[in-house]
């Protein structure tokens, strides 16, 4: 199962349209949700709208949150996406099964429902799990950033209990190049050792959340940034410690 | 695909619920609370004068996960009854059934209504004397639980009711999760993970660190959210909550059991229950637990001098007058 959690601010600016990328990355089984992080302000109904829309394109949740409110949101949305993805494989599997349209779980009597959450439990537990965190690293994020961080690493806690296998990956957009999306953490299972994940980060007005989607989903393709800094292709040896080839 | 019930809205007291499959009536009297799976609601049932607890579930995959757990649960309780008869036996689950509302079905359960006020509410009233009772009578359903396999997950004061003489029962089932499993739900503020303290993994552990912090809380709650939400995350430590424990006086007696329970270091929570019992009965038999300092009045204190001065000038008339 594969998702990508996007956390923004605000509008995108420049570059393709997120609500296209985010689409193209369902089409690639990619569910994908957007957390709008805000201080005091609103967030402007333009941004809310994008939010919402790029939601709704990758099959996935969209909630507006205070930074304190972000680990929580996370975890609930990560979890919640898990239970919807099996939700509809094994509606999917029913259907095949007992050749009908109506099958919902809820149509089921009791007794049947009650094997069929087992099994969907079962799998909720025990499927593998990638989660690639989108970070819009957008001047006025700058101040969330912390928060931000924190929210990552409690949400690696509550997946390392997890049976099945988790891993989450990390990273921010702009770059040193308004169109660059940089990783900051590889696919990794464990954060204890991993030092500050944006120390590298240098804040921008620019905000390509568009092109940073579709650089996640080749990422999750092939596993690697195509086209982008050459130093990208060394993590293996580093084992997560980003912070050397970050730019 | 998901029946979502909007979780403002909610039935009206007066409102009839009929079962689809089993056809039982219920009348709704009032919501008493919402869980993070459904809203629950005091009922009677038929044209009776019973009352019961009766669960709506947001979501029908969410709630018949929680009705899997109670049915399991039923059962080893029902053979656990069989063996020890004082246990008082008390059925988790009266009825499973679906409603029809306009379009939506929605799913249901119906449970004993348990009745009392949250933990918080019981000491507050009746002081901290029952800490020890209460904790004791706590840790005695936690066992159930956890020899049945299960963790209760996010223990809370708003999760425990409170009744008569310290009569203790567990409310919402929703975060009960299979030991060697996550843990479903939690409240960062009890939860082993926010305090840096280990994982969310869930395992009976899990629910004695819980159970520990959520006496500091009930205790001593100013000192507690100094700890928690006032740092930064890097260095909440176990260590703060195990001092917390160690500098209070009420909980003296307590102070290993705290500090086994914060690092995990009871080895099942069966000796974690006759540990709690033993400190709450070496606790009780102290009379230097600390007493209810009363202020004196300071009226009062000139009344004792005047009554002084009054005593002595009386003798004195009486012993001149002789």
């Amino acid at each position: 199962m594969k998702q990508i959690l996007l956390i923004t601010d605000g509008c995108s600016n420049v570059g393709v349209s997120p609500i296209v990328a985010a689409a193209h990355a369902r089409e690639e089984g990619i569910t994908v949700n957007v957390v709008g992080v805000v201080d005091q302000g609103a967030i402007g109904e333009l941004g809310a709208a994008e939010i919402a829309q790029i939601a709704k394109a990758g099959g996935g949740m969209d909630r507006i949150v205070q930074p304190h409110q972000l680990s929580q949101t996370i975890q609930m949305m990560t979890r919640k996406t898990v239970v919807q993805t099996i939700h509809q494989v094994v509606e999917r599997e029913l259907r095949q099964i007992l050749h009908t349209d109506a099958t919902h779980i809820e149509d089921l009597p009791p007794q049947q429902r009650s094997e069929v959450v087992k099994v969907m439990d079962e799998l909720t537990e025990t499927s593998e799990l990638q989660v690639a965190l989108l970070i819009d690293a957008s001047a006025s994020m700058k101040p969330k950033l912390q928060a931000v961080e924190e929210a990552i690493r409690d949400l690696m806690l509550s997946l390392q209990a997890r049976q099945g296998k988790s891993e989450i990956a990390v990273f921010h957009f702009p770059g040193r190049a308004s169109d660059e999306t940089v990783m900051d953490l590889d696919w990794t299972q464990d954060l204890s050792g991993v030092g500050s994940l944006f120390r590298r980060m240098q804040m921008r007005g620019a905000t390509p959340t568009g092109p940073a989607i579709y650089k996640v989903i080749e990422f999750i393709q092939y596993d690697r940034m195509v086209g982008s800094d050459p130093g990208f292709r060394n993590q293996s040896e580093t084992d997560g410690m980003l912070g050397d080839y970050v730019v | 695909m998901t029946t979502s019930f909007n979780a403002s809205s909610s039935l009206a007291p007066g409102t009839w619920i009929e079962g689809k499959w089993h056809h039982h009536r219920y009348l709704v009297e009032r919501l008493l609370g919402r869980g993070a799976n459904g809203a629950v609601y005091l009922v009677r049932r038929g044209r009776g004068t019973e009352l019961a607890a009766l669960k709506i579930g947001y979501d029908a995959v969410d709630l018949q996960s929680e009705i899997n757990v109670l049915t399991t649960l039923a059962k080893h309780q029902n053979k656990s009854d069989r063996r020890m008869r004082n246990s008082a036996s008390r059925p988790f689950l009266l009825d499973v059934d679906d409603y029809k509302l306009g379009q939506m079905d929605m799913q249901f359960y119906v449970m004993r209504y348990v009745e009392g006020v949250t933990l918080h509410q019981y000491m507050e009233k009746n002081g901290p004397e029952w800490m020890g009772l209460i904790g004791y009578r706590l840790l005695q359903k936690l066992v159930e639980l956890h020899e049945a396999g299960y963790v209760f997950g996010d223990l809370k004061p708003e999760n425990i009711m409170v009744s008569s003489y310290g009569q203790v029962e567990l409310v919402d089932y929703g975060g009960v999760s299979r030991i060697g499993r996550s843990v479903k739900q939690f409240t960062e503020r009890y939860d082993r993970g926010y305090w840096n303290a280990g994982s969310r993994a869930a395992d009976p552990g899990y629910d004695l660190f819980a159970f520990a912090v959520l006496w500091l809380h009930v205790m001593d709650g100013a000192r507690l959210r100094r700890q928690g939400p006032d740092q930064l995350p890097q260095v909440r430590s176990a260590n703060d909550l195990i001092n917390l424990a160690h500098t209070h006086i009420r909980l003296k007696s307590y102070e290993s059991w705290f500090k086994r329970a914060i690092s995990g270091q009871f080895a099942s929570s069966h000796e974690a229950c006759s540990e709690w019992k033993q400190a709450a009965i070496r606790s009780g038999s102290k009379i230097s637990s600390p007493p209810i300092r009363r202020h004196t009045p300071g009226w009062l204190k000139g009344i004792f001098v005047a009554s002084i001065i009054l005593l002595g000038s009386t003798l004195y008339i009486i012993l001149q007058s002789n």
